[in-house]
């Protein structure tokens, strides 16, 4: 078995005049949890749905545990869950029905999904729904639907596209706490998000992506010290005019009782500055950091939000 | 190697979709059927002795048969794939194990059912209204399959092309529905004059409905093995189209 899950090779794609993505390059780790984190119209869901088979590239690769998804797609399809951030609508059939419809598609039988879909409709808290159609579901309840399909065949890797948006923060949090169980039994997640928080919580690397180009890539803890921008704020028991403080690299800005520090990494910083501080006999107040986000760090590349 | 499982739970969906609502897909058939006999069968009959030595009304209980079998087993088709794509339940299939091949399958022998079921219970109408003679009852079937299985794959190619349930309607309202009227349903094409018994031959559905008009009566106005080699040709062409359609994925993929 193959130690890279997900290989994407100088993906482009253009719809008429637009160029959706400009040559993608992504490495995605087997038990790996990544994140394609851009803003909307960044090319997120188009990198996944060449992946997934939905959508055609104009060139480039990509690989499932080494095997092209173009010409191997039997074997790269079994071995990927999706959710798509889409939701569908069926008029027909039970939620639970559905469910044995999607795992015979990827070739299992009746017999054998009847336990694993009993499994997923209690773990997602559906079991009491499983009778019910589709548009009898809230809207919470139909996110949950969508992560229950993608995981009915039990695949390797699960790729989540926006999966909590427009949930509310209660399920949003009970989707996280599921997607970090899921990740520790060993499954490789790719993740498509806007959402900052959702970034820095879950997963170990990130790309940046923005236009139909990776920007940067790193784990979430990397970009913001590399790029980000944290503050030490230092309130001082009484205000100085002027200090300096050789040592400490970063540069910093005094007014009246207040010392600001812009570094990297505040942890690292803190104690220095307490020590040099306390070594020129200054009593510190209070002190405050304010930690750099990856939005930050988009800030910074792109010049805009992770919102716009 | 052929995903079966995959193929029998698409081929089983679709069969289960249509008949979950088989008052919109096998009733309406049905009760139009009666109505076209008791109207224009037993109030025409009064007016129209015979036609081609048979009464009115058994003469055009094989087109009845005929209309039925093709207008659902195109519309099972073209309106499941259309509802797919535009309910956002077609990734669910593009990203699964199947292939192009897999997927058509499955659909047009979804809509074949669907147009059997329904041609099969007109010609049991026929028989308990009417006392229908059904002269070559394996003939009768295979023309019953042939047609189900050409204008299901039909269905299929026009659910992949249309963009909109307007399309679809167009479709079926300006091709599929008048050449089936001008087929010959509702009477002999010697009755029309040359140039429209001329254009008549251009129609296929007038060789289908007079093939199975000859598998039931033994009466037609055209030789029966055109009509067979009619109902092939058009089973292998519009099969074809469909799947070479699915493989390349043009028409439902970005």
């Amino acid at each position: 078995m193959q130690d890279i899950a997900i290989q994407i090779k100088d993906l482009k794609k253009s719809y008429k005049e637009l160029h959706a993505l400009k040559g993608v390059n992504i490495n995605i780790p087997k038990g790996e949890f990544f994140g394609l984190l851009g803003p909307n119209g960044a090319g997120k869901t188009t990198t996944i749905n060449i992946l997934t088979g939905l959508v055609f590239k104009n060139s480039g690769n990509c690989f499932v545990f080494g095997k092209d998804t173009v010409d191997d797609y039997r074997y790269t399809r079994s071995k990927i869950g999706i959710a798509a951030q889409e939701l569908s609508v069926d008029w027909f059939f039970s939620i639970e029905k559905l469910l044995f419809f999607q795992a015979g598609y990827y070739g299992i039988n009746r017999t054998d999904a009847k336990n694993r879909i009993e499994q997923l409709l209690k773990k997602l808290g559906l079991d009491k729904k499983k009778n019910s159609r589709l548009r009898q579901l809230s809207g919470g309840m139909k996110r949950r639907f969508q992560i229950a399909k993608a995981l009915v065949h039990d695949p390797e890797i699960l790729i989540l596209d926006e999966p909590t948006a427009g949930v509310d923060v209660e399920l949003r949090h009970e989707l996280w706490d599921y997607l970090k169980e899921l990740h520790s039994n060993g499954k490789t997640i790719l993740l498509t998000t806007h959402y900052i928080e959702e970034a820095e919580l879950l997963c170990d690397n990130v790309s940046i992506i923005d236009e139909g180009k990776i920007l940067k890539e790193g784990s979430p803890k990397k970009l913001t010290e590399d790029l980000g921008k944290s503050g030490v704020t230092v309130q001082l028991a009484q205000g100085i005019d002027e200090l300096k403080i050789p040592t400490l690299e970063k540069n910093y800005s005094i007014e009246n009782s207040r010392m600001h520090f812009s570094v990297k990494n505040p942890e690292l910083a803190i104690p220095q500055i307490i020590q040099e501080l306390t070594s020129e006999n200054i009593t510190i107040h209070s002190i405050k950091t304010e930690t750099s986000s990856l939005e930050d760090v988009f800030l910074e590349l792109t010049g805009k939000s992770l919102n716009e | 190697m052929i995903n079966w499982v995959g193929l029998y739970t698409l081929t089983s969906r679709e069969v289960g979709r249509f008949f979950s609502v088989y008052r919109q897909t096998v009733i309406p058939g049905l009760i139009s059927s009666v109505l076209y006999i008791l109207i224009f069968g037993f109030t025409l009959e009064q007016r129209i002795s015979e036609i081609q030595g048979v009464s009115y009304t058994m003469f055009i209980l094989p087109g009845l048969i005929m209309m039925n079998t093709l207008t659902n087993a195109s519309s099972n088709t073209s309106s499941s794939m259309l509802q797919m794509k535009l309910l956002q339940q077609l990734p669910d299939l593009l990203t699964a194990p199947l292939s192009g091949l897999e997927i058509s399958l499955a659909y047009i022998i979804g809509g074949t059912i669907r147009g059997m079921v329904n041609g099969i219970l007109v010609l049991l109408v026929g028989i308990v209204l009417i006392d229908l003679p059904v002269n070559n009852p394996a003939g009768t079937l295979l023309f019953i399959f042939l047609v189900s299985w050409a204008f299901s794959s039909m269905g299929l190619v026009m659910g992949q092309i249309a963009e909109s349930w307007d399309q679809l309607a167009m479709i079926q309202n300006f091709f599929l529905t008048p050449l089936s009227f001008l087929g010959g349903v509702f009477y002999s094409i010697k009755m029309l004059p040359d140039w429209a018994q001329n254009l008549s031959y251009f129609n296929p559905i007038y060789y289908m409905i007079n093939g199975i008009r000859f598998m039931i009566l033994e009466k037609s106005d055209s030789p029966v093995s055109i009509s067979l080699w009619m109902a092939i040709l058009l089973t292998l062409l519009f099969t074809s189209l469909a799947i070479i359609m699915m493989q390349s994925g043009k028409r439902i993929k970005q």
